[in-house]
This record gives structure tokens, sequence and C-alpha cells, in this order.
């Protein structure tokens, strides 16, 4: 115990902030900087891939099934070597680790966060659909108007559990070189060269602590949707017991 | 198969030449001959399976027919031409299970398609919201969410919310089906008072008292085929087909 106080004295700013301000940024502000990064790009384009499989057209549902298929069947490691290799090729100058990491996670969650959200929008009843085509709306106007808001409100909980899977998963970008969590962990274990337990223990409780108070208020938010979803969405308005509970619901 | 009515006799607004339509090997519609004039109003029953909901859902497209021709206001519905969505904004539907958004209160379900499709300004649309609110008396329920209303208050929401887009015509898919009995009066009301401001009508339902008094035909299906067409006191006093006459008995003995 005393060992790991002594070493969280002596590396918990590398930890954190990697060398900063002397160097580059690193540690746990990385590895969080990479999640936010990772999920808040991969979101946008997950929604976009739902809608490509969901679509009628095979221009749009071709392409999009291959994405999706491709990044979930295949490890996470491979796709990071994939990109670490294709990306400079791609774009004919150097990529950072940062970035082929960022980019990484960005195509696997999105192809996630793809299939979370075509089955929230399977699952609403047909009826929301017909109900905005009749009225005269394009079938985009009517998903982004009426669909959407709902399968998206009602997948928020998953969502977050999905950045939880992330910021596990760019402990990865460790075997890529970049400056995150993990990577200062083993800076530090290497250097001290006879304490690896104690130095992954604090890294293994850093990890916990995260991702473990993420998954509460994940569980939170489960139970407000599940709550809102039985009665009715009410935003603030003094809530009225419904005088008939719609089948379809 | 004529509809036998003076109204539809000029130009019909909706009109079915051999429509045909097909689940598989199922027939759900079989050579559909019919029309529906200005300011008819035309009640569509028949027992259940019998293809009345899909036929007063191809009107406005929601159900494609593989043969056969369905002109609205003269125009191919099917035509190239047609633009589905300002087709369709032109007819107001109405759906058993009402099809709120549960996400929108009451006035931004009313407020949607006026503003998205139509382009209205927002004040305006609030304001003609509010007085369809009124008309079917739900004025104080403007800020509400579908799920905090009855049945019967949500089907005149939908109503609200179709009568929006001004159609020149409303269908009606078994409106009251879903409601319980107390509040099945509630929404024929509101219809009725559609019908005497000259909306042109096609309403599948089971309410023969509704058929009766603001039905200016009524068309009797059964297997996909419309097998009888006439007055509502023509139908109602002297059915001619055997299974209309069985219909008819049945529905009674309830």
């Amino acid at each position: 115990m005393t060992d790991i106080l002594q070493i969280l004295r002596d590396y918990g700013l590398l930890l954190l902030v990697g060398q900063y301000p002397n160097g580059p940024l690193g540690g746990l502000a990385i590895t969080f900087a990479m999640a936010v990064l990772g999920i808040l790009l991969a979101f946008p384009l997950g929604v976009l891939l739902a809608l490509g499989r969901i679509s009628p057209f095979a221009l749009f549902s071709w392409p999009s099934t291959v994405i999706v298929y491709v990044a979930r069947g295949v490890p996470l490691i491979m796709l990071i070597f994939w990109m670490y290799y294709f990306l400079p090729v791609a774009t004919g100058r150097p990529v950072s680790g940062f970035s082929t990491m960022v980019a990484t996670l960005v195509v696997y969650q999105a192809s996630y966060i793809a299939e979370i959200v075509r089955a929230g929008i399977e699952g609403l009843p047909k009826g929301q659909m017909e109900a905005g085509r009749s009225l005269g709306l394009s079938y985009l106007q009517t998903m982004r108007k009426v669909i959407l808001p709902q399968a998206l409100y009602n997948m928020v909980p998953t969502l977050l559990s999905q950045f939880i899977s992330t910021i596990k998963e760019t402990s990865l970008g460790y075997v890529i070189g970049v400056n995150e969590l993990t990577f200062a962990a083993n800076q530090i274990n290497t250097t001290l060269l006879t304490k690896p337990f104690q130095v992954f223990a604090i890294l293994a409780a850093v990890y916990f602590a995260l991702c473990f108070s993420l998954t509460l208020i994940t569980h939170q938010l489960e139970r407000t949707v599940t709550a809102r979803r039985a009665s009715a969405p009410t935003r603030g308005v003094p809530q009225v017991q419904p005088a008939v509970v719609i089948a379809s619901e | 198969m004529n509809t036998m009515n003076h109204a539809s006799a000029a130009s019909p607004l909706i009109s079915f030449e051999g429509v045909n339509k097909w689940y598989g090997d199922y027939h759900a519609l079989a050579d559909i001959n019919a029309s529906v004039g200005k300011g008819e109003v035309v009640v569509i029953c028949g027992p259940s399976g019998s293809g009345k909901s899909t036929l007063i859902r191809t009107v406005n497209r929601l159900e494609p027919i593989q043969k056969g021709r369905i002109c609205f206001d003269g125009q191919d519905i099917h035509a190239r031409t047609v633009d589905v969505n300002k087709f369709r904004s032109h007819i107001g539907f109405v759906f058993q299970s009402f099809n709120l958004f549960p996400h929108l209160t009451v006035l931004e379900n009313i407020m949607l398609a006026p503003i998205q499709v139509l382009r209205r300004e927002k004040t305006m649309a609030r304001e003609r919201a509010m007085a369809l609110l009124n008309r079917v008396g739900l004025a104080a329920k403007g800020d509400a969410y579908a799920g905090q209303l009855s049945g019967g208050q949500q089907q005149r929401v939908a109503i609200a919310r179709a009568l929006a887009m001004d159609p020149p015509a409303m269908l009606f898919d078994e409106p009251t089906s879903a409601l319980d009995p107390e509040m099945v009066g509630e929404v024929l009301q509101v219809m009725q008072s559609l019908v005497r401001d000259g909306m042109s009508m096609m309403c599948v339902t089971h309410e023969m008292n509704f058929a009766r008094e603001v039905a200016d035909s009524v068309w009797f299906m059964d297997e996909g085929r419309i097998i009888e067409t006439g007055t509502p006191d023509e139908f109602f006093a002297r059915p001619q087909s055997a299974r209309a006459q069985k219909f008819l008995t049945d529905l009674r003995s309830h």
C-alpha cells in the first residue's frame, strides 16, 4: 500500500496528463480525449450507417452493411494495425498515433452504434412513419422530426455504455505508441522495474473508477427512460395519469 | 359496378379502375371499380380481412397496387410526375391507432406538417392549430402530450392534425375501433361536423348508425371485392347478396 502511495506521489501527474506542460499531453487526459472524440464522431456516422442499413436503395444499404459487418467482424486490434498502415498511404503524409486511434475508434464504434440505432428505429411502431408520410412529410423529414428523436431518446443509456467501452478500448492505443493512460503506466513500470503489481493495480483502479461511475449513471438513465416510456414523455410537464394505455406502445 | 350516386356522377374525386393487389399469392384486392364524388361520404364495411383497410390505404399510396389505376381529382396517383409527398398532403388520413407523435405536444403534432411541408410561419401554424383544437373540443389540451390524453381525445387530435393541411378529402381507417365504447361518440361527432361542412370522405367503420346517418353510399366488401354498393337505406333495408345479409345479421346480433 505504501508503495502505491509512493508511486502515486511520484508519478500521479504523469498518469493524469503525461509530460504536460513540459512535453506532450498524455495519460488519462489523452485517454479521455480519444474516447470523447471517438464517440462524438462515431455517433453521427453511426446514425448515417443505420439509415443506410434500412434504406430500400441498394446504393445505400450495401456499402453500409459491408462496413458494419466488416468492422464488427474483426478484432479491434486488427483494425488498429490496418489503419496504422493504411491512413498514411491514403492521406500521403504521416498520421499521428492519436489520430490513427481516433479514426479507428470512430469506424469501430460507428458500426456498433449503427446497429443500436437501427434496432431503435425498427422498434418504433410502424404507424409513426406512416403517420408522418401520410401528412406529406418526406421520408427524411419523418426520420428527422418523428422517428430519430424518439429512437435516440430511448437509446441514450445504450449509447452511454458504448462510451464506456470506448474508454476501455483506447488502451489498445498503447500498441501503436499513443501516449495514453496505459502507455504512461507502462512507462512507470519500466522506470521502476520492481513494482509491476502496484503499477498495474493503479492502472486498473483508474479505469475501473471511471467506467464504474459511468455505469452507475447509465443505470440511472435507463430507469428514467423506462419510466418515461411507460407513461408519457413529460419534459417537465406535471405528470397526469393517462386514461388509456395505447395498445401499440 | 357503379356507386349509383348522384354526387359521383359528374367528376369523381377518387376513382378506382380495375384495381388489383396481391400479397404474394393472396389476392388482397380484386378488380375494384368504384368512385367517390366531391363532397360524397362513402362508408366501407365488411368482415375482417375483406380488404377494406387495404383499399383505403391504396388511396394515399400507403399500399402499392399491382394492377389498375387510381385517380384523385382526375390525376393518376401513380403517374411518374406525381410528387407523392405533395399528393399525400392533400388527403387527410386517420388511423385506427391514432399514431400521434408521442414526443411532441398536441399543438406540435398539429403544427409539424404545416411548418415542414407547407412552410407556414410558426405563429400562423400555431394559430390555426389552436382553431382546429377548438373545433374538436380540445382547446385546453394544446400543451399536453399524447400519452396524457384518453383514446377519444387522441383520435380527435389526430383528426385536427390531418385537417391542418386543409385536405379536400379525408380517409378514416376504422377510427373508432380502438376506442372504449364511451369514447366512440365524441369522435363520430367530430366526423359528422366534417360531413356537414361538405368534406369528401372514405371511412372504414363498423359504426352502422354513423353509416346510416351520414353516408351517401355504402360499399360492402368481402374477399377483396366490392360485392355490393348502395345508399345506406337500400343497403341496410334490402341487402342483395347473401354475404351482406349474413354480415348485417351478425352485426345486429351483438
